[in-house]
């Protein structure tokens, strides 16, 4: 069972979750879908485990014939997906015949669609993960996004897998329409070394997403930070701006201070680095990133571990079978 | 300095940032790894990975398995547990690795930025004048001299960040500004304190002015030496660079090829920070070329 990919579209590739954990201190970030959320949802849809390995499709989607009956799901971003022309619902499973040929277009709401496949994507995993990682051109299909002309192998779906079941409309994520976006985050780990002032300011400014922006790093623009005592006066070895400090490790979602440009390091993300990171933005906060374009706006508000730790909590709490009800009444 | 205690940091809901201080200091390294071997040592429910750097740690956890104050004191009763740093006994491989100084593919490489990004002076010969050498052989001589540390892996995976051992051999040089856009794979180079392999061709800062036919990336993962990873090195391992000519780089080139190179690694050492603080201490004086 296969599916041929006769259009890519921008950069579509495999991914699993979480991704390729254990390999942080060789450098090897986790990977994965940015919105998580999504990409659990599809995957119940189609009777995987909420991990399996599906695809993400960034701003424009792909175009790929079914090599067999499959039953598949599109979540997340809109990309108007059809199937021989006709419009394929979201949130909902759906079989296709063997031949026919499911498109995807550009994202009119959102910027991520997960496409997941009964059976799901059977790749050799790499590091104990099928997640691509394609900087290092290792996971998905020959280490990259995929390519015309390419088979994509599938596993063998489950005996449950069916068309016409659907998520729950409260458990799906709401995705901006007015380009705005509020995103939690957590002060620190080096939150100390920015005053009262620059707080205040990261907490209360528009932030910009910028074009220059990618499954690395997310660069944001907006006012300029000011720094403590700390970060002005400081061993030589540190570095000579303000924000540079002896390298450390970066947690996954750190606002990295590139200078005076913070950068959310984000799935493939540098492990570490000689930047300060005053704040990080939990993983539940991740698909909201996952959904946004460039030129959209932040407004970041400040949750403490205890709070993210509780979103997360309730973000699993929806990616569960509870979530997908039988649209057949 | 170093801290009295270590600092835990929160990052986010799943990480937690240990500091334990804020020198550039192979001590400080020495503890991150210690507590990372002791950590899995404990086997604590929850945490998932670590990632020692300079002078701190990062910690993968997963808050449903084990809370963020749960986890501070479980890491600060295995940091009481270690007792000071000169305690410490890490497991440590030592790789020897062929090396071309001042070889013919760097030099295109440097002459390519110089003709094409900027001016500057030769990265050997910068060495040389930031260094106080006599000349290319002596910082040859001298950065070959020494066994190196790796401290901490990252800016690309595999790319190993080491320290100098020996304090004799201790160079340090500023990055270039602006980067380069290329960096032959393999080449070696020398930025702030710290010496570097590139594992594949690309962009860098670092002086360079060698390079290894010994891959430190194995995708296929063909060679026994990368235990199951793709890149070579882990925290706490040393490498010793072994100057060669260009022939000898191309026979070692052909070997890697089809398959046969043997890994150089001596697997049967630990590293006493007791005895290396005791030896650097004997030393007394600075180097003396």
């Amino acid at each position: 069972m296969t599916l041929e990919i006769i259009k890519p579209g921008l950069e579509t590739s495999v991914q699993d979750w979480p991704g390729r954990y254990g390999f942080w201190n060789q450098g090897f970030p986790p990977s994965g879908p940015m919105d998580s959320w999504s990409f659990r949802l599809a995957n119940l849809l189609v009777g995987n485990v909420v991990g399996a390995p599906a695809l993400e499709c960034q701003y424009i989607g792909p175009t790929l014939r079914f090599g067999a009956e499959t039953v598949f799901a599109v979540t997340g971003a809109d990309m108007l997906p059809t199937l021989d022309g006709a419009p394929v619902p979201l949130w909902q499973s759906v079989t296709a015949q063997p031949g026919q040929v499911l498109a995807m277009s550009f994202a009119k709401l959102g910027a991520r669609a997960y496409l997941a496949l009964a059976g799901g994507i059977d790749v050799e995993p790499w590091l104990g993960s099928r997640a691509t990682f394609h900087k290092a051109g290792i996971g998905g299909v020959g280490g990259h996004a995929l390519k015309p002309g390419q088979q994509v192998p599938l596993g063998v779906p489950a005996a449950t897998a069916k068309a016409g079941l659907i998520v729950e409309e409260a458990a799906r994520p709401v995705i901006s329409t007015d380009r705005r976006w509020e995103i939690e985050v957590v002060a620190g780990p080096n939150d100390d070394w920015i005053d009262g002032e620059g707080h205040a300011r990261f907490l209360s400014a528009d932030w910009k997403l910028s074009g220059k922006s990618d499954r690395t790093g997310f660069r944001l623009d907006g006012p300029d930070w000011t720094f403590t005592e700390k970060a002005l006066h400081k061993a030589p070895e540190h570095g000579s701006l303000p924000s540079n400090i002896i390298d450390q490790g970066y947690p996954l979602g750190a606002i990295n201070l590139a200078g005076q440009t913070p950068i959310i390091l984000v799935n493939d993300g540098p492990s570490m680095g000689g930047f300060i990171n005053p704040y990080t933005v939990p993983q539940a906060a991740f698909w909201k990133l996952g959904q946004s374009k460039p030129g959209e706006t932040y407004r970041f508000k400040a949750v403490s571990v205890a709070e993210s730790q509780a979103m997360a909590r309730s973000l699993a709490a929806l990616c569960t079978d509870a979530s997908i009800l039988s649209s057949i009444v | 300095m170093i801290y009295p205690e270590p600092r835990y940091l929160p990052g986010g809901d799943r990480y937690m940032l240990v500091e334990f201080g804020n020198e550039m200091n192979l001590e400080l390294n020495f503890m991150a790894q210690g507590l990372a071997a002791a950590i899995l040592e404990a086997r604590i429910a929850g945490v998932i990975e670590t990632a020692p750097c300079f002078a701190s740690m990062l910690v993968h956890y997963e808050p449903e398995i084990i809370g963020f104050d749960d986890l501070r004191a479980e890491l600060s009763r295995l940091v009481a547990g270690l007792g000071p740093s000169d305690a410490l006994e890490l497991e440590s491989r030592l790789f020897y690795l062929p090396a071309v100084y001042l070889d013919p593919w760097t030099r295109a490489c440097v002459e390519d930025y110089q003709a094409k990004i900027a001016p500057k002076t030769a990265d050997w010969d910068y060495m040389v004048e930031l260094n106080g050498l006599r000349d290319t052989n002596d910082f040859v001589r001298v950065h070959s001299g020494t066994e190196y540390w790796v401290a901490s892996l990252g800016f690309w995976p595999g790319l190993p960040f080491m320290m100098a051992l020996d304090p004799r051999a201790k160079m340090t040089a500023p990055k270039y500004n602006p980067p380069r856009t290329w960096t032959p794979g393999g080449a070696i180079g020398l930025g702030g304190a710290s010496t570097a392999i590139y594992p594949e061709q690309l962009p860098g800062g670092y002086q360079i002015f060698a390079r290894t036919p010994v891959p430190i990336w194995d995708r296929a993962q063909r060679f026994a030496a990368f235990a199951g990873s793709i890149c070579l090195f882990r925290p706490g391992d040393r490498v010793r660079f072994v100057p060669c000519s260009v022939e000898e780089f191309e026979t070692i080139e052909r070997e890697v090829a089809d398959g046969t190179y043997q890994y150089n690694m001596v697997g049967y050492g630990k590293f006493s920070v007791a005895l290396y603080k005791a030896w650097t201490a004997s030393l007394g004086a600075r180097r003396t070329s």
